[in-house]
C-alpha cells in the first residue's frame, strides 16, 4: 500500500527529532561521565574553562558567567553532601584523564543538554500528540489533521515553530556535541584501538521520499568484516537482501529449544534456566544476518551511509576526524571509527546528518501542503488467508524489524528483532560471541573492583533493554559483585 | 587464575543488563551479555487486530 506524502515527512520529521533528542541524551547523560570526572571540574577555574569552550566553538552558551553559574550548581549539589546521580561515580578513577576545565565544560555542557534534548523531543510532542507513546501514527499514515485556517490542526504555526526547535538543536549538534565528543576522541585517543568487536555492520535505509518507500534520504545496507568496499545496499522495504537473510538463535538464551529461525517462523516460549556459561544465560535471543552476528548502531548505519558516498555523512564526518586530527596533534582517520570511542564519535555524525535531514523533511512537507495536498491517511485492506509483512527502521540504536504473519485479519505471530537484541544478544548457535561480548575483549581494566573501562565499552553502544517484563532479579556464583553507576 | 566479576545491573542504560567478564593479566579475556527481563509482547499481540500492534510496540528499544 502507498502512505500519503506528508505522512512520510511528518514521521520523518518525529523520527529524526526523537533520534536527535536520543542521541543527545546518550552522550551527556548516559555515556559521558565514564569519561569526565565530576569532582576534577570543581576545581576547575571557571574563565580558563570558558576560553577553551570559545576556542572550541563559536557556541553561544560558553561565556564565563554561564560556565561559572553551572560551577557553583555543582558546588551546592556536591556541597549538600547529597551527590544523588552523581553519587556512585568512579571519580578519580586512574582512566580519567581529561584536565580540570576539560571536565568542567563537559559537565557545563551536561547541564545545557538536558534543556536542549527537551526542546528538541518537543517537536515528537506536536506532531504525536505526546512523548513517548505518541498518538497519531496509523498503518496507512498519520492522524494529523492539515488545515492552514486552523487553530487546532498542524498549520503555518506550528510548522514555524517545529522549525525553530530543529534549528535550535541543530545549533547544539553542531557546534556542542560533536565538537565535544571529537574532544573525548582526541584526549582518549588510545581507546580508538578498544572495543572493536564484531565488524559485520548492519543498517536500515530510512526516511522514505516517496509514497512506496522505494528512495529514502538515508542509505543503509551491511558491510561485512569491517571493509567498506564491500558494502551492499538495501533498496526498499521489500528488498529480499534483507528479508531473507535474518534469522535468530536461541541456543544461548531463555527460549524453550535451540534452533536458528527466520522470524515469521520464530517462537518466544521462555524456558529460564539460571546462568549457565556454556549453556542458556539470557532473556535476549541471538540475531544473525547472513549467519553471522551484525554490530547495528549509528557506527554501521554511518559507515554504511559513507560507504554509499551520501554526501552529509561525509561532510560530517570529515569535521568530526578533522577537528579530533587538530586536537590530537596527529591524523586520524575513518578506520578509528571501528571502536568504542568510534561508536560516540558516529553517534555525533549521525546527529548532525540528522539535522540536516530535519531541514529538508520541513522544507518538502511545508511546499507539498503548500501545493494544497492535505492528505494523510490511506486506509488499509487485509485480504483473507494468510499474509506475512515486515518492516524496518534505523532507530537510535540501529535498525529495528518487526515481522507479522496475519491470518484472517488477526496476528498470527509477532516477532521484534530490535537494535539491544542485535548488540546484546548472546553467543548464537555457532557459539559466536554477541556485538557486547566481543567488544569486550582485550578491553584493559585498571581494577577488577571498579570496572570503569568495561561501562565504557558497554555504555559507547547505547544499551536499551526496557521493553518489558521484569520477571528475575538473582544471580550465583559470582566471585564479585559490582553495583556499578 | 582469570578473575571474574559480575555487573549487575549495568546503570545509565534502559533496561536491566548484566555484563559477566573474566579479567587475566589486567585485559577482558572472555565476556557475557545477560539480558535480566522476558518482553513477552509477542504473546500478548497473538490474536489481535493488526492495526493496533504499532501502538503496543512502539516503545521497544528507545524510551
Amino acid at each position: 500500500m502507498e502512505i500519503p506524502l506528508n505522512a512520510q515527512y511528518i514521521r520523518n520529521l518525529m523520527m529524526g527529532a526523537h533520534a536527535t533528542h536520543d542521541h543527545i541524551v546518550h552522550f551527556y547523560h548516559l555515556a559521558a561521565l565514564d569519561w569526565v570526572d565530576i569532582v576534577s571540574a570543581l576545581k576547575a577555574d571557571p574563565r580558563a574553562t570558558a576560553n577553551l569552550g570559545q576556542k572550541l566553538s563559536s557556541w553561544h552558551g560558553n561565556s564565563y558567567d554561564a560556565v561559572k553559574a553551572s560551577q557553583e550548581r555543582l558546588k551546592t549539589f556536591v556541597g549538600s553532601g547529597q551527590l544523588g546521580i552523581y553519587g556512585s561515580g568512579y571519580w578519580g578513577h586512574p582512566a580519567m584523564k581529561l584536565a580540570p576545565e576539560v571536565n568542567m565544560l563537559a559537565a557545563h555542557h551536561y547541564l545545557q543538554a538536558l534543556e536542549q534534548q527537551r526542546e528538541i523531543n518537543k517537536v515528537v510532542a506536536i506532531l504525536g500528540s505526546k512523548t513517548p507513546h505518541i498518538q497519531n501514527v496509523a498503518v496507512g499514515g498519520v492522524a494529523n489533521a492539515i488545515n492552514l485556517d486552523s487553530q487546532s490542526t498542524l498549520n503555518m504555526e506550528r510548522l514555524y515553530y517545529i522549525k525553530t526547535l530543529i534549528d535550535k538543536a541543530g545549533d547544539f549538534v553542531e557546534n556542542v556535541l560533536l565538537v565535544d565528543t571529537a574532544a573525548v576522541a582526541a584526549f582518549y585517543a588510545d581507546w580508538t584501538g578498544h572495543g572493536k568487536g564484531v565488524t559485520n555492520y548492519l543498517s536500515a535505509p530510512d526516511m522514505p521520499l516517496d509514497t512506496k518507500g522505494t528512495t529514502f534520504a538515508l542509505p543503509g545496507g551491511y558491510i561485512p568484516d569491517g571493509d567498506v568496499s564491500k558494502f551492499q545496499p538495501i533498496k526498499s522495504y521489500q528488498d529480499a537482501f534483507f528479508k531473507d537473510n535474518v534469522k535468530e538463535s536461541i541456543k544461548h538464551s531463555w527460549y524453550d529449544g535451540d534452533w536458528d529461525r527466520h522470524p515469521w517462523e520464530g517462537e518466544t516460549v521462555p524456558k529460564y534456566t539460571d546462568f549457565q556459561d556454556k549453556g542458556k544465560y539470557s532473556w535476549v535471543k541471538s540475531p544473525t544476518f547472513k549467519g553471522k552476528p551484525a554490530q547495528v548502531g549509528p557506527l554501521a548505519n554511518v559507515l554504511c551511509m559513507f560507504a554509499a558516498g551520501h554526501e552529509p555523512t561525509k561532510k560530517y564526518a570529515t569535521k568530526m576526524l578533522d577537528t579530533i586530527s587538530a586536537l590530537a596533534g596527529t591524523k586520524v582517520g575513518i578506520s578509528a571509527l571501528h571502536s568504542t570511542i568510534g561508536r560516540i564519535g558516529a553517534r555525533s555524525i549521525r546527529a548532525a546528518v540528522l539535522y540536516d535531514t530535519l531541514k529538508n523533511q520541513w522544507q518538502a512537507l511545508v511546499e507539498n501542503i503548500a501545493k494544497g495536498d492535505v492528505t494523510t491517511f490511506n486506509p488499509p485492506t487485509f485480504p483473507s488467508g494468510e499474509q506475512r509483512g515486515f518492516g524496518f527502521h534505523e532507530a537510535p540504536r540501529g535498525i529495528l524489524s518487526h515481522w507479522i504473519v496475519i491470518k484472517d485479519g488477526k496476528i498470527k505471530n509477532y516477532q521484534a528483532v530490535v537494535p539491544s537484541t542485535w548488540n546484546a544478544g548472546p553467543r548464537n548457535s555457532q557459539d559466536a560471541l554477541g556485538p557486547y561480548e566481543a567488544s569486550l575483549i582485550g578491553t584493559p581494566v585498571n581494577d577488577p573492583e571498579k570496572p570503569l573501562e568495561v561501562l565504557r565499552t558497554v555504555h559507547s553502544f547505547d544499551p536499551c533493554l526496557a521493553c518489558a517484563i521484569h520477571v528475575i532479579d538473582k544471580d550465583k556464583n559470582e566471585i564479585v559483585k559490582v553495583k556499578a553507576v | 587464575m582469570a578473575k571474574r566479576i559480575t555487573i549487575d545491573p549495568i546503570t545509565r542504560i534502559e533496561g536491566h543488563l548484566r555484563i559477566d567478564c573474566e579479567i587475566e593479566g589486567g585485559k577482558v579475556t572472555n565476556a557475557w551479555s545477560s539480558g535480566q527481563m522476558w518482553r513477552g509482547i509477542e504473546t500478548i499481540l497473538k490474536g489481535r487486530d493488526p492495526r493496533d500492534a504499532w501502538i503496543f510496540t512502539q516503545r521497544f528499544c528507545g524510551v
